[in-house]
């Protein structure tokens, strides 16, 4: 019947809320330690830009930023890992409109989106290791 | 085929030619610039052999094996080149162009230089020390060879870029900001230094010359540099500091120890010992000065000195002879 199948889909797209969450998560961190190092950056070599041990500080407490941002983004993509669920079925396509295939699609993109986002987050980090003043 | 590579051969050698020159990033005499055509051919190389690599691989699936691959090879072609190899390259290369930042940064020391971008001309002042008066000059910069100078730089009312792609990398040039450059030429020479930056109808027409001199040269040339200007030698040069002052080019103009005290243009004090004139767009010679001083607007469309049109012949060569003997 058309009413129930209805009825079913918005059930099982309730029970999905989760992983739709999941998605954003990993590009989400990756934002926001961007804006951290800029808006950091900006202010204290703006205010402190001749300081050493200020810029000093301010790498270490980036460089500690960063790890918290890759652990992060390891947790999230270890999560989606497993809702993809790969080593159990080896599925790379889903493209049923049932309940599984929706699942392991959102894993899926999620876990590709924290390999990405992982990615981004060392290259915004590099400068903080190789550049000691704010010139 | 012989016949073919021959007529090859003088266009390539016509191509590699264009990559030399008085102001060429390809060509450098400073070590920073030396640093940044490095920088160039690692990301040209490596740029040409991923073409390679991924146009071979096109045309290897192509045209040579056009059969499906194995799911197994195709998995590692798609995460081995499309993620690992990709990200290896590229933060090697990411480090290594950062790596290099440090050191184009450090600052330089002695006599330091500041030049403002005015429209569409050079300011350039020279302080021998911090505080000492500033020894002003303008559209040319001399610098001591084997030594990093620095360089701050300022703009009148427009943005501005200081280039000299043979000495360095480039540096914009802000109104009511000041930012730096050093520079460290490791060459004796004439480079040309152009405006980087669009800043209005003579933009292209704002060049300047980069003089690098021995050291002891250098150290000659700023102390000739900081005297006042010499007496007129000869009659007709005479003549023409009475035509400049009378044609009220010293309201625009300086030349040191006369009444020509007008900030607005460039320091005429010294304006005959400069290799060009009217910010490189013209030699330095006695036509080349009339030619301006009749011509502005003809030679710079927008130049902010007015054309004396109205100067009869006679006035002019008596003007010229002032200004050429101005060394
Ligand atoms: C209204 C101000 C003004 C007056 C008056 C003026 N000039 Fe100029 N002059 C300038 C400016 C501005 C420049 C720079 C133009 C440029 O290169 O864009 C200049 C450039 C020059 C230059 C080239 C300088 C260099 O460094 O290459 C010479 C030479 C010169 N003027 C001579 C004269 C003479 C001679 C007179 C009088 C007959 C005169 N000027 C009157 C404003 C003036
Ligand atoms: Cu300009």
């Amino acid at each position: 019947m058309a009413g129930t199948g209805k009825n079913e889909e918005t059930k099982t797209l309730a029970e999905e809320a989760d992983s739709l969450w999941l998605i954003t998560f990993a590009g989400s961190i990756w934002a926001v330690h961007f804006l951290v190092c800029y808006c950091a950056t900006a202010v204290i070599c703006a205010k402190l830009g001749g300081d050493a041990a200020a810029i000093l500080m301010l790498r270490l407490a980036l460089g500690g930023v960063t790890l918290v941002a890759l652990a992060g983004i390891a947790f999230v993509g270890w999560r989606s890992w497993l809702q993809w669920d790969f080593l159990d079925d080896g599925d790379y396509v889903h493209n049923l409109a049932r309940k599984e295939d929706r699942h392991e699609f959102l894993g899926h993109a999620s876990f590709l989106l924290s390999i990405i986002s992982f990615i981004g987050v060392i290259y915004v980090s590099l400068p903080v290791l190789f550049l000691e003043t704010c010139q | 085929m012989r016949g073919r590579a021959l007529r090859f051969s003088p266009v390539a050698l016509l191509l590699l030619a264009g990559c030399t020159g008085t102001q060429s990033a390809l060509d450098p005499a400073g070590k920073d610039a030396s640093v940044l055509a490095d920088l160039f051919w690692v990301l040209l190389i490596g740029a040409t052999v991923l073409w390679l690599a991924v146009n071979g691989l096109f045309f290897y699936v192509t045209r040579i094996e056009p059969r499906s691959l194995s799911r197994r090879l195709a998995e590692t072609l798609v995460i081995g080149g499309g993620i690992v190899f990709p990200f290896f390259l590229l933060s090697g290369l990411l480090a290594y162009a950062l790596s290099i930042m440090p050191d184009q940064r450090l600052e330089g020391t002695g006599v330091q230089i500041r030049v403002t971008g005015e429209q569409w001309w050079w300011r350039v002042e020279y302080i021998p020390e911090p505080g000492a008066e500033p020894i002003v000059a303008a559209n040319e910069i001399r610098l001591p060879v084997d030594h990093r100078t620095e360089i701050k730089l300022g703009a009148d009312k427009f943005i501005h870029s200081f280039w000299i792609p043979a000495l360095a990398g480039k540096m914009d040039m802000f109104p009511g900001r000041e930012t730096r450059l050093a520079v460290e030429p490791t060459k004796v020479g004439v480079y040309r230094g152009q405006c980087a930056e669009f800043c209005g109808e003579a933009h292209a027409l704002m060049a300047f010359q980069a003089v690098v001199m021995e050291q002891d040269e250098f150290a000659a040339w700023l102390e000739k540099e900081r005297q006042d200007a010499v007496m007129p030698a000869s009659d007709l040069a005479r003549q023409g500091e009475a035509i400049f002052l009378e044609e009220g080019c010293g309201a625009c103009h300086t030349v040191r120890g006369t009444e020509a005290r007008g900030p607005a243009g460039p320091d005429l004090t010294h304006v005959g010992s400069r290799l060009s004139l009217g910010a490189a767009v013209l030699p330095s010679d006695r036509e080349a000065f009339a030619d301006w001083v009749r011509h502005t607007k003809r030679i710079k469309p927008g130049v902010k000195m007015p054309p004396y049109v109205h100067l009869s012949d006679e006035k002019l060569s008596a003007l010229s002879a002032y200004l050429e003997g101005l060394k």
